[in-house]
């Protein structure tokens, strides 16, 4: 396991600093030059991170893998294929999570307590990186037998779309709470969403998206082995 | 056909009855294989013959639809993990991480194998004169299939798979292969079980041959006993009807004044032919010949059955 681990670390360890570079200056820079309200800037942000990292990571990790014909290779070995895929999901929760992570340190470095609290600023990007798993999770699973980036790039797209969609459809007074908070953006939805139209707690937003999390998760074990496709 | 090949001992490799379709596309039509221990065994087949499907069967990438898989005595269905750390596998076309240095790549690769050693290892790359500060990007084609072997060697499996290993590399790059294969493999009296479609090559170290056609093998043997068993026999054209009906024919073909004809056996045809009173000249055919009468001349004969069916009806 330490070995995938240094193999995945190896492999997208420049995608990490390129993207914790990327969202922690402009969080840095936004907050600094202050042009919107502290809470609008964090939207951006974070909808920057929303929007590229679950992709970002979840077409670097199989799909390319697949394309170059190494994940074969990977599979060949004597190693149980769930622990290629855990490796892999290690390294995709971090990909999603570091960056956001950097961008709400250097918030909180610049404005913490100004319009918002330290608390709410962390609960708000914490929400964030919850966020980004699931939908870096919804793609992994979906693009596990796709053999290329580039269609796993559009699935990404799509999904991401999908869910936005979705999410606005499902809060339409008639659909019941628990349907709705099957969506990844529910939670930050539910933070931000001043009056918000279900009577469900983030609390329970968030055990049903570990619950779908974990689902997805298995999932894709079960298929990332199963390669059936003809040689 | 499983003849010559000796039935004490325990194989290495047995398939029983197996099956594989990917969709409505049957790629192994029930698959009979028996390789016996200490061989060098070559699996003979076109493209799209079912050998890639079939070795991915044997190390557990892919499940059969029916059938009994048995690699060293595990079913590699039930423990593909076990069979995958007691066989050396060279995959067709094999793709390493590209951005390791050889000597990275086989610290990655040796933590998978209990039985990895490191001095084998290490004498693996003087002999292979791999260049462990290189990138495997950077690698000839020839330098690649060697990291390869070299991996798929040192932790001293019991059986080698490869799965046509030379496939991209020049005739020379070949010949080191094939000479580093029966330099390190025959010598360590290793299983090997090589699939290939060069056929000339395999020739010089193959111990025994099974040709696979379509997903079924048509002939398992010996390569001596193949040699001298499958001849050619030219005989006048008036003696056409009588060589269509040899025994174990494989090809017929008129050319001129000549009939000429492939048969599995020549023991069986000779009688045939005396009692016609047929005077033939026998061939001795090499294995490329031999490969070709049991996969493309069986296919002319079927098409040809298959026309005289539709012109009957």
């Amino acid at each position: 396991m330490r070995k995938l681990m240094w193999k995945e670390w190896h492999e997208q360890s420049w995608k990490l600093a390129f993207a914790c570079i990327v969202l922690g200056a402009t969080a840095l820079i936004g907050m600094r030059a202050r042009i919107f309200s502290d809470e609008t800037m964090m939207m951006w942000v974070s909808s920057l991170g929303l929007m590229t990292l679950p992709i970002l990571a979840s077409t670097g990790l199989v799909p390319a893998e697949r394309n170059d014909g190494t994940l074969e290779t990977l599979l060949a070995l004597p190693v149980q294929p769930w622990r290629i895929l855990a490796a892999k999901i290690s390294m995709g929760v971090m990909l999603c999570a570091a960056p956001i992570a950097v961008a709400a340190a250097a918030s909180v470095l610049i404005t913490g307590g100004r319009e918002l609290t330290v608390a709410e600023m962390l609960l708000f990007y914490a929400v964030c990186i919850f966020t980004a798993i699931c939908l870096f999770s919804w793609m992994l699973a979906l693009s596990i037998r796709l053999p290329s980036e580039a269609r796993a790039g559009l699935l990404g797209i799509g999904i991401s779309i999908f869910w936005l969609l979705a999410t606005a459809g499902l809060e339409y007074p008639s659909v019941p709470a628990i349907a709705w908070a099957i969506s990844p953006f529910a939670m930050v939805r539910e933070l931000y969403v001043e009056e918000s139209r279900k009577n469900i707690s983030l609390s329970t937003v968030l055990g049903i998206q570990t619950v779908i999390v974990v689902g997805l998760w298995w999932w894709t074990a079960k298929h990332i082995a199963g390669s059936e496709q003809r040689p | 056909m499983n003849d010559a090949l000796p039935a004490n001992e325990p194989p290495v490799i047995e398939l029983r009855g197996v099956k594989k379709s990917f969709g409505k596309n049957a790629v192994l039509k029930d698959l009979n294989l028996r390789v016996p221990p200490g061989q060098t065994f070559a699996f003979l087949g076109r493209n799209g013959a079912g050998k890639t499907t079939t070795i991915r069967t044997l190390l557990g990438l892919i499940k059969p639809d029916a059938g009994e898989v048995r690699v060293l005595g595990i079913d590699p269905r039930e423990k593909p993990l076990e069979v995958r750390r007691r066989v050396g596998y060279v995959a067709e076309d094999q793709t390493m991480f590209g951005w390791m240095r050889v000597g990275q790549l086989i610290s990655f690769i040796a933590p998978f194998y209990p039985t990895w050693d490191h001095s084998w290892a290490t004498q693996l790359s003087d002999r292979f004169e791999l260049p462990l500060k290189t990138r495997v990007k950077h690698l000839s084609k020839g330098q690649g299939v060697r990291v390869a072997l070299m991996l798929a060697l040192a932790h001293r499996p019991e059986l080698v798979i490869l799965d046509d290993p030379t496939l991209g590399l020049d005739p020379i790059m070949r010949k080191e292969f094939l000479r580093d294969l029966v330099a390190h493999l025959q010598g360590e009296r290793v299983s090997v079980f090589f699939s290939s479609h060069l056929l000339y090559e395999i020739e010089l170290v193959a111990d025994s041959v099974v040709i696979l056609d379509h997903g079924r093998i048509v002939r398992q043997a010996a390569t001596e006993d193949l040699r001298a068993t499958v001849k050619r026999l030219v005989a006048p054209a008036e003696a056409e009807q009588i060589l269509r009906g040899l025994p174990g024919l494989l090809d017929l073909n008129r050319s001129g004044r000549q009939a000429t004809a492939v048969v599995e056996d020549i023991a069986a045809a000779r009688p045939v032919l005396s009692a016609a009173g047929v005077v033939a000249q026998e061939i001795d055919l090499n294995l490329d010949e031999i490969f070709e009468a049991y996969v493309i001349g069986r296919r002319k004969e079927h098409n040809h059955a298959q026309a005289d069916v539709e012109r009957v009806a």
